[in-house]
């Protein structure tokens, strides 16, 4: 079973830290894992005060697990430093769903993270005082490095919370097959090789799912053809998922992935929902990657 | 507007049906034999065409295609608005997302692809022009640049069918051949279209004006002109009729593209290829309006515009064994040793690099538009286009075969 033994969040003393700080909690608590805030900026006795009364607010001010990093410098290489330095599972933060052009283009300190962070990373689009648990979760299943990573992770969470659905997605290139087969076959056979291919890819998930304990959970398999990322969010956003779980990349992102985005540039761009990025799980003790299979 | 005669009127319908028929019955023979429908499709024009009909019967093909007509000037402009969109859905192809995935591997492959067959296709006609049937021997370096574009260009429908064929597109190796192949026509199109400025059909600018202008309006197209379509689209694709507003709408920006494009001294056809590229990546424009344009386009203008290509020339009398040998031989070094070895430093084995090579080897339509539009722009005489349409066809044909074999064998 996959477990985040370490989780920490990016404080910024703002209107939604409450929030931010009940849904850790909760995280927390379901993952039974220790608790590192980490917050960038000035340290005295109001920002103590505050964070006393946020910790209080959501029952942690006695839990040993808490600890509290207080950072200088650049805020987004800071959280990512301390997480490396504390070898931290799962970084949770705030971010808004949609930037605007020149935010986008720059990057905020959220979108920086997604890009650069080394461990799994959990924005959280509208956090809330009172948290629920994930109920629909969406996890995307292209082929990746840690695509495994991501189904494992995204099973276990549905399980611990009891999700109502796991929509397992595959994006599917059928534009080979419009370029290829169009003026080659019949339209029986180009039906017919249209299908193959459908059916290739689900099995190729259902292959994926079998090594995964996943049982209790209501799987749908689904195919998506389109742009890898888009059509993807467009799926989470239309079936109204609390969780999109993705596969990091396995490059760093750059200016240039912006100007021309592709993949989780799309999603990074307008999260259609809380957002669920996946890098390889480590060794607890070890920091170094499991390797399956 | 002029009007064409009654008589023009049952010429240009009769020969829009024939050319139709018979690309299509050729088509099906290629399809049984597991060939490109172009095959049949070439065919079908040089047996309609003055190497069959109008040898056998001179007097059926003189009243079949009769010269000058205006059912013909017809014909003519509807084969030049069928390259147009030939190159516009050869744009639509080119997915940006593939490219940057496969990221610098992708770029590798591609230059090695790209720079050997460039290299070797340059040398030899620069070398000997006369032996090559250079048109102009005033136009030696641009004969020679055009030689080198030709072999270095590569037919992605062709390889993504075999790869299919073989199971192999979504594997590492395909998908860094479709990359590569996708990479090497978007550069040698920019390639070409710089060459067609040098021989100033398109106002006489100097090269590295039509350089620049060819860069600029890619770049700003797959910019700026993206960020345009993908604000547009979605109220296409919101408020416009399904699938008749798209398709008009993308058509319509195709040839407004090329229309800009040649109006400022770049041919017609890298417009409709960039906006091809900028609409394709749009991730607004759906994979059926693709497939939909693709039908459209592939079955009613592709079999016009190369069954046209028999009726213009005469493939027996100027058919160089020769040159058409030599031009093949080239062809297959250059892709082979430059696509092979660009595989190879990406760390796959020998054997795969091979078929890599073998792979992006296969010319089809994309040389047979390229010779086309440098035989109508005075840059090689008919012998030249007959040997580069021969070697399209042969690459294309043994691109499959030799791939499997060179995956197969031990």
């Amino acid at each position: 079973m996959v477990q985040f033994h370490k989780i920490a969040l990016a404080l910024a003393f703002s209107p939604r830290t409450q929030a931010l700080l009940a849904e850790v909690a909760r995280l927390k608590n379901l993952w039974n894992a220790e608790l590192i805030l980490i917050h960038v900026g000035d340290y005295g006795d109001r920002e103590k005060l505050l964070l006393d009364e946020f910790l209080a607010g959501v029952n942690l001010s006695l839990d040993k697990n808490v600890r509290v990093c207080w950072e200088q410098g650049k805020p987004s290489e800071r959280i990512l430093a301390t997480c490396k330095k504390e070898n931290v599972d799962l970084l949770v933060a705030g971010a808004l769903k949609q930037e605007n052009l020149v935010q986008y283009y720059l990057g905020t300190i959220a979108r920086k993270i997604l890009r650069k962070a080394g461990c799994s990373v959990l924005m959280l689009t509208d956090p809330s005082n009172t948290p629920a648990p994930f109920r629909n979760i969406v996890v995307n299943t292209e082929d990746s490095a840690y695509v495994e990573d991501a189904v494992r992770i995204a099973c276990a969470i549905g399980l611990k919370d009891k999700a109502q659905w796991l929509h397992v997605v595959r994006e599917i290139k059928l534009y080979g097959l419009t370029m290829s087969a169009s003026d080659q076959h019949s339209e029986a056979e180009y039906e017919h090789l249209r299908q193959s291919l459908v059916k290739d890819e689900i099995e190729t998930v259902e292959k994926l799912l079998k090594g995964i304990p996943h049982e209790g959970l209501k799987v749908n398999i689904k195919m998506l053809a389109g742009k890898s990322g888009f059509e993807l969010a467009k799926f989470a956003q239309r079936k109204h998922a609390d969780l999109l779980v993705v596969g990091a990349s396995p490059r760093r992102f750059s200016l240039f992935d912006r100007v021309f985005p592709h993949g989780l540039e799309y999603i990074f761009a307008d999260m259609p929902c809380n957002l669920l990025v996946i890098h390889p799980i480590k060794n607890q003790g070890t920091g170094r990657e499991v390797k399956h299979g | 507007m002029v009007r064409l005669s009654h008589a023009d009127v049952v010429h240009l319908l009769m020969q829009l049906g024939i050319m139709l028929i018979m690309g299509r019955i050729l088509a099906e023979v290629a399809r049984k034999f597991k060939q490109p429908a172009v095959i049949g499709e070439i065919i079908a024009g040089v047996l309609l065409g003055p190497t069959v009909l109008g040898m056998i019967q001179p007097e059926w093909f003189d009243a079949l295609f009769p010269v000058p007509s205006g059912a013909g000037t017809v014909l003519s402009g509807m084969v030049q608005v069928a390259v147009v969109m030939l190159l516009f859905i050869a744009g639509l192809e080119v997915d940006l997302h593939i490219v940057w995935q496969q990221g610098r591997q992708a770029i590798a492959t591609s230059l090695f692809g790209l720079i050997i067959p460039f290299f070797i296709g340059f040398v030899f006609p620069y070398l000997f022009p006369e032996f090559f049937g250079i048109a102009d021997i005033h136009a030696r370096l641009v004969f020679a640049l055009f030689m080198g574009t030709a072999m270095a260009i590569s037919a992605l429908p062709v390889i993504v069918r075999i790869l299919m064929d073989l199971n192999m597109f979504k594997s590492r190796m395909g998908l860094l051949v479709v990359a590569s192949a996708m990479l090497d026509d978007l550069i040698g199109w920019m390639i070409f279209s710089v060459i067609l400025g040098m021989i100033g059909k398109g106002g006489g600018m100097s090269v590295w004006n039509t350089a620049l202008l060819t860069l600029v309006f890619a770049g700003l197209m797959l910019t700026v002109g993206r960020g345009l379509l993908n604000r547009f689209l979605p109220w296409v694709n919101r408020k416009l009729a399904w699938p008749g507003g798209v398709l008009s709408v993308s058509l319509a920006l195709c040839f407004f593209a090329a229309a800009f494009t040649e109006y400022i001294g770049i041919h017609a056809i890298f417009g409709a290829f960039i906006m091809g590229v900028a609409l394709g990546d749009s991730e607004h424009f759906s994979e059926r309006a693709k497939e939909i344009v693709h039908q459209f386009i592939n079955n009613i203008f592709a079999p016009l515009f190369f069954v046209s290509i028999g009726l213009r020339v005469n493939f027996f009398t100027n058919f160089d064994l020769m040159l058409t040998l030599t031009i093949i031989f080239i062809a297959f070094a250059g892709k082979i040793v430059g696509a092979g070895m660009g595989t190879r430093l990406g760390g796959f084995s020998w054997k795969e690099s091979l078929a890599a090579g073998f792979g992006m080897n296969a010319r089809g339509a994309m040389e047979i538009i390229l010779g086309l539009i440098a035989l109508e722009n005075g840059l090689i005489n008919e012998k030249v286009f007959v040997s580069l349409v021969i070697m399209a066809l042969v690459t294309s044909m043994t691109s499959g075969p030799l791939m499997r074999w060179s995956l197969t064998k031990r």
